[in-house]
């Protein structure tokens, strides 16, 4: 458990530099663009004069380095600066936006992981027979449809033609629930609200579905890979000598060994998977960070962008922590510092 | 972009193909679910100049006086109002029946701060833009007040009625904050906001205590729905009750559906070609040309299925500017000719800069493509580039926008100083066109206070406009709106849609 903890910390030691150079590069990329925040962020019969006062209180007549060091002094106070186009904290917004995209992303990850541990499995046990190819047919054409397309497929299907699941937003326009977390799931059980619930896991399932149908078919080729290598092993030859069953070979010994390029495999998907959301929480009207970002981007709001931006590094380098800590506790062998 | 298209096209062809299909959610008699297109920027309604949040911030609020559908101005919070002949002020009587939702009652005080202490006070406020002139407010009694101008304030009534022009309660303001306040607004309109959820809904419940006629509708949840593929789906299926910003060919697809209607209806809103005075354009022929060039009613039945209007001027039809007898004729062969007085023809065209939107209005860029194969039948050769919206007046003031540019303009007003005064004056953020000639003309208009005086002067610089091509009008925008059969609501001439208006039927 030591060992587990003195990687973790070092992990989070070598996440500072990287969040420091990401923030630079947004920063400067950002600063690149040919837009000028103080002019968006002045109405637009604004006098020059005015844009120029805005431009002095956002500190834009300074040399790029010294606006760096003001944004980077606000931003380890919490500060974050100001939307351009609602006025507000982007701290705020973005604390806002965060857990419907987090609830969202990891909805996906378990349909993700379901599916693809489930088809990966299926895939392996299929293999040396005619249905091998038409499972490696199956698992490309799912990796060929990206997820915007499923999620309009979904749509389709599940809210137009068989109308069975809401697709709009994440509550039936009925409830109303009081934000304690910011989780809705959480939140409906905290208020003590079943209805309310069963609403937004309904509302849930189509935008987890579009993003999990997705990112699954990289888990099955992967774990599939994975269980054709570790068979290749002595050790399972071992164990089958010692006339112990193919079910118990698969699951018991061959699977948590296949597992560890799959898990690791996994927290990069989730990732992408967090970066996918943008086009389906606009598709599904999810009031969460995609949506936030694609706003901000459409109307140059710089401050969200960059926010949101660092955000997205914070979770991709959290999830990586996450699957190390995992991957160190089912393999033993990597637990030496 | 081309994802989008894509997608629209995809949704589209699939969709048609599809059966009727089953309600998902049966029509509550006081409940409503609609489908917008963009959230509010916030609940303070003096902050921001959003034409697409007008509607939602009249549910929770009022402004001092409103427009009937046909946009004549008609009393509200304000009961009385007379504009002296000068122009210079303008003593209004308010109404003694309102409470704001946090039962603290509207009075004199309340409309001083909003429309002087608090431009004043507060800055970054979009309001304060369009009362400059505001010198004072003197307070006369708890419903009477006078307004008091630094210079003639013609259209300060309209404005009274126009783009931020709410009445915000002081008391609750000033002891929240202005932070505060956007978060968590106290009106006195018809509704009052009890949830929202940035960039999801806004749930509104009907405000009992209101001193109007009272919402038939108890609940209404606007759904913000920003793709217009979602919109269609979400309205077909029945997962909502109204949606509005349609694509226009689904819209008309959707016609054909029988618990349905759908409607396209034109606006107070101007799509032009935003015109400069030098560069390629400095030439009068290139630019009158230009004009004469675009067929606009063959715009009109590609992208909105024969609905807009197409225009010759900086007004619509039925508001006060409008000249039902001046047109600017589609004619190649003129435009040919006009372009060869100048040494320009299609072996050897004029070129020209063109930026549009993509996506900000329903075809722009398509429309843009259109217009640029129009052009170079004639001889003008036009190189197309997509712009950000918001990047417009960024580029406008540094002089920076090419020759031309595709471009819609709202005025819910209908007043003909908003049109033709706003898109004209060379002082103002809207017009790429510097010339001062014509530029004085407008400058000096702003200040002549007699009605019809200003409505004839109005009128007599649109077409001057037109006549040495400071702009070329296009088409008048269409609204689409489709809605469940049996959901009524009052149709505005400016397109408002308005919650407090709908009802089952």
């Amino acid at each position: 458990m030591t060992t587990i903890l003195f990687l973790l910390g070092r992990r989070l030691l070598t996440a500072i530099p990287i969040l420091l150079t990401v923030s630079v590069l947004l920063f400067v990329a950002l600063r690149l663009l040919p837009v000028d925040p103080a002019a968006m962020s002045m109405p637009p019969n604004a006098t020059t004069e005015d844009i120029e006062a805005k431009r002095r209180e956002m500190g834009l007549d300074k040399p790029l380095p010294a606006q760096y060091a003001i944004w980077l002094r606000g931003a380890v106070h919490g500060d974050f600066g100001k939307s351009i186009q609602l006025r507000r904290d982007a701290s705020q917004l973005v604390a806002t936006s965060l857990p419907a995209t987090v609830q969202l992303a990891l909805c996906a990850m378990l349909i993700a992981g379901t599916l693809g541990i489930g088809g990966g499995l299926l895939l392996f046990h299929l293999r040396g027979g005619p249905a091998e190819t038409i499972g490696d047919l199956g698992t490309t054409v799912l990796l060929s449809v990206p997820e915007f397309l499923w999620a309009l497929l979904f749509i389709l299907l599940f809210g137009v033609l068989v109308p069975m699941l809401p697709f709009i937003g994440q509550l039936g326009p009925q409830f109303s629930v009081a934000s304690v977390t910011g989780f809705l799931l959480l939140d409906t059980l905290l208020a003590g609200q079943p209805d309310a619930f069963i609403s937004a896991l309904a509302h849930l399932v189509l935008p987890a579905a579009a993003l999990g149908f997705a990112f699954s078919p990289a888990i099955m080729r992967v774990l599939r890979s994975s269980l054709l290598d570790v068979y290749h092993e002595d050790y399972i030859r071992q164990v089958r000598l010692r006339g112990i069953g193919e079910w118990r070979i698969l699951v018991v010994h061959a699977l948590p060994n296949a597992a560890l390029p799959t898990l690791t495999l996994m927290g990069v998907q989730f990732g992408f998977l967090f970066g996918g959301t943008l086009l389906v929480e606009i598709i599904y009207s999810f009031p969460g960070l995609g949506n936030l970002m694609v706003d901000a981007v459409r109307n140059a709001d710089l401050p969200i962008i960059q926010t949101v931006g660092l955000t997205y590094c914070i979770v991709v380098l959290l999830i990586g922590m996450v699957v190390d800590a995992l991957v160190l506790i089912l393999n033993p062998r990597l637990r030496t510092p | 972009m081309t994802i989008a298209a894509s997608r629209r096209g995809f949704l589209a062809l699939t969709a048609a193909t599809l059966a009727t299909p089953a309600i998902v959610r049966a029509a509550d008699a006081d409940v409503v679910t609609v489908a917008w297109p963009s959230d509010v920027p916030g609940w303070d309604p003096n902050q921001r100049f959003t034409p697409d949040a007008q509607s939602l911030f009249k549910a929770v609020f009022d402004q001092p006086l409103e427009q009937d559908t046909s946009l004549k101005l008609i009393p509200h919070l304000i009961t009385q109002w007379e504009l002296s002949p000068d122009g210079m002020t303008m003593p209004v009587e308010l109404r003694d029946d309102v409470q704001f939702h946090n039962g603290d009652k509207m009075t004199a005080e309340d409309f001083k701060f909003t429309f002087f202490d608090r431009i004043r006070s507060t800055p970054g406020l979009d309001i304060a833009n369009s009362w400059r002139k505001v010198q004072d407010i003197e307070i006369q009694s708890p419903t009477k007040a006078v307004m008091h101008f630094s210079s003639p304030a013609p259209t300060a009534p309209v404005w009274l009625a126009f783009l931020g022009s709410y009445v915000v309660p002081k008391g609750y303001v000033e002891q929240v904050g202005a932070p505060a306040f956007a978060q968590k607004p106290v009106g006195t309109g018809p509704y009052r906001l009890v949830e929202w959820e940035v960039n999801g809904r806004i749930v509104l419940e009907r405000n009992d205590k209101y001193w109007g006629p009272k919402p038939a509708i108890r609940r209404a949840t606007v759904q913000i729905i920003k793709d217009p593929s979602a919109r269609v789906a979400a309205v077909q299926s029945g997962q909502v009750d109204i949606a509005i910003n349609l694509p226009v060919r689904e819209a008309v697809r959707l016609q054909s559906e029988p618990r349905l209607a759908a409607e396209l209806d034109p606006i107070t809103r101007i799509i032009l070609l935003q015109v400069r005075n030098d560069l390629g354009f400095e030439d009068a022929n290139v630019r009158i040309a230009a004009h004469h060039a675009i067929d606009k009613g063959a715009l009109s039945r590609a992208f909105y299925n024969n609905a807009a209007v197409p225009l010759s001027q900086l007004a619509t039809p039925g508001t006060p500017g409008y000249m039902a007898d001046f047109t600017i004729k589609y004619d190649p062969e003129l435009a040919r000719q006009l372009l060869a007085k100048s040494g320009f023809g299609p072996e050897k065209p004029a070129k020209i800069g063109f930026a549009t939107t993509n996506g900000q209005f329903p075809s722009d860029y398509d429309i843009a493509r259109a217009i640029a194969q129009m052009w170079r039948r004639v001889g003008i050769e036009a190189d197309l580039q997509v712009i950000e919206y918001p990047k417009y007046f960024e580029l406008n003031r540094g002089h920076k926008l090419p020759e031309a540019t595709l471009y819609s303009f709202d005025n819910a007003t209908g007043d003909p100083e908003i049109f033709v005064g706003y898109m004209l004056n060379p002082k103002l953020p809207f017009s790429p066109w510097q010339d001062m000639v014509l530029g004085q003309k407008v400058i000096d208009l702003f200040n002549v206070a007699d009605a019809n005086k200003r409505f004839a002067g109005w009128q007599a610089i649109d077409r001057e406009a037109m006549e040495i091509g400071a702009k070329i009008p296009l088409v008048q925008s269409v609204q689409t709106v489709v809605r469940q059969k049996n959901l009524a609501m009052t149709k505005y001439a400016n397109g408002w849609v308005l919650a407090q208006t709908m009802r089952w039927t």
